[in-house]
């Protein structure tokens, strides 16, 4: 076999940039797609926590549950139905594809435990420290989840030397501030005691996040993403469903109340159709983003995923304000122009704009490689 | 017997250079079973060891159909990490 050499193989030149341009462009819309079924997941899970028993611990409240117990656990329980059934799905999945043998070989392995590290710090840990922080500070916290991206394609440059160039820092930190305005339609006028103390909880989700999906997304470059998104969903799953749900029922005075409530979660109709489908969406999404992180690296990945607090409310517009007719969910016009202003944040971390002004033959490579 | 990922990349550490249909040839003995085991998901998975430091490419032709055909090999720091995490 003969060595490619410049002009006298243009062919096969050109083929393999169409394939690196394909690998590349096909990363982006896999972590764009992960934002939007991101944005279904929220808005299915809410329409789920809705409906059946939810309808009545969130409403008339027949069962009596303290304050503590609709604040704290529910949240958590709501989470770990969804992971659960995730995981399910996951499961599902692999099986049809033969892949369930992997799947047990991966886990007692150095990349599978990292695997379920980050499970962990990105799915019960993360999560409670949002639920906590939200009820410390109040909804100022919302927009510091925003921060994940950047702190992603930080831990990335750090841990894994991947790219992260003026440029590309330019471009997450106009992600930020779109994702940052958007969280400021949730702000409303509380500002409770031990607010600082909350946002400092909050942060800690937000590292959290960034952490999961920089090392969730190395991670698949070792692990099958459909086994790593399977080791993630039950990992967490059970996590919340085995730890975080009997502390929240020890916290509130009550050991056996997690248990009780989960079962009635689980054996809810109305409500299980909607989280089942939600822990689908959640399956893909998470999936996704594990996959666009691999494939064009945590800075530009992650960018891409934090379109879902543009996806999240907009989705929750079609599916609970049109589709189920609830009100309150229309988007207001801020969302929008954070919208294109993050559409501009992610063009100018994948490439540089001024390129696009340029001579097509002239343009600088697309940013997939990593610094050795 | 490891997952089929870790072998595609364990494979690197063995040979100087290999393309997606040598990596198939080479495992189809224990995981010729593995629906996983075909060209598109394992040119996927070597772009991907690329696009996260793990393999580089060496060089590319063009095959008897017209298809490109890349090379990788596992560089020292690429060898290193996959020998870190995975072993043998």
């Amino acid at each position: 076999m003969k060595e490619v050499t410049g002009a006298a193989n243009a062919a096969a030149v050109t083929a393999k940039n169409k394939l690196a341009s394909q690998f590349f462009k096909k990363g982006i819309i896999i972590a764009l797609f992960s934002g939007v079924m991101y944005g279904f997941y929220s808005a299915f899970l809410t329409l789920g926590m809705s409906k059946g028993v939810w309808g009545d611990w969130y409403g008339a409240n027949t069962a009596a549950l303290s304050a503590f117990v609709i604040t704290y656990l529910l949240g958590a329980l709501g989470s770990a139905v969804n992971d659960t059934c995730s995981a399910g799905w996951a499961l599902l999945n692999i099986g049809v594809k033969s892949k369930m043998g992997d799947f047990i070989r991966t886990l007692n392995t150095k990349p599978g435990r990292v695997m379920i590290l980050a499970a962990l710090v990105g799915g019960p840990i993360s999560s409670t420290a949002y639920v906590v922080g939200l009820q410390m500070a109040g909804s100022i916290v919302i927009p510091i989840t925003a921060l994940c991206p950047a702190i992603g394609a930080i831990l990335g440059r750090i841990l894994f030397k991947q790219q992260l160039t003026k440029r590309m820092m330019l471009g997450i930190a106009i992600c930020v501030t779109a994702s940052f305005m958007i969280g400021s339609t949730s702000i409303s006028g509380d500002a409770p005691e031990g607010m600082f103390l909350g946002i400092c909880i909050a942060f800690i989700a937000a590292l959290g996040w960034g952490f999961e999906g920089c090392v969730a997304g190395y991670g698949t470059s070792m692990i099958d993403y459909e086994i790593g998104i399977t080791i993630r969903q039950s990992i967490s799953g059970l996590s919340n469903l085995i730890i975080l749900l009997p502390i929240f029922g020890m916290l509130s005075g009550d050991v056996s109340i997690s248990a009780d409530l989960a079962v009635q979660a689980f054996t809810s109709g109305p409500a299980m159709i909607w989280i089942a489908l939600a822990g689908f969406c959640a399956f893909i999404s998470y999936m996704s983003w594990y996959r666009g992180n691999s494939m064009c690296g945590a800075a530009l990945g992650m960018a891409c995923n934090g379109t879902y607090s543009f996806w999240g409310p907009f989705c929750c517009w079609i599916v609970l304000g049109v589709f189920a007719g609830m009100k309150g969910w229309a988007l207001p016009p801020i969302v929008w122009i954070a919208a294109v202003l993050m559409v501009f944040g992610i063009l100018v971390i994948a490439m540089n704009p001024l390129d696009l002004f340029r001579k097509k033959g002239n343009q600088e490579p697309m940013d997939q490689k990593k610094v050795g | 017997m490891k997952p089929l990922n870790y072998a595609i990349l364990k494979h690197f550490t063995k040979v100087d250079e290999a393309c997606a249909e040598e990596v198939i040839e080479s495992l189809r003995g224990e995981y010729g079973k593995f629906k996983a085991l075909n060209k598109k998901a394992v040119i996927s998975a070597l772009m991907t060891a690329e696009a996260n430091g793990l393999l580089e490419e060496t060089r590319f032709e063009l095959d008897q159909a017209g298809e490109i055909r890349i090379y990788y090999h596992a560089h020292e720091e690429g060898a290193d990490t996959i020998n870190k995490y995975i072993k043998d």
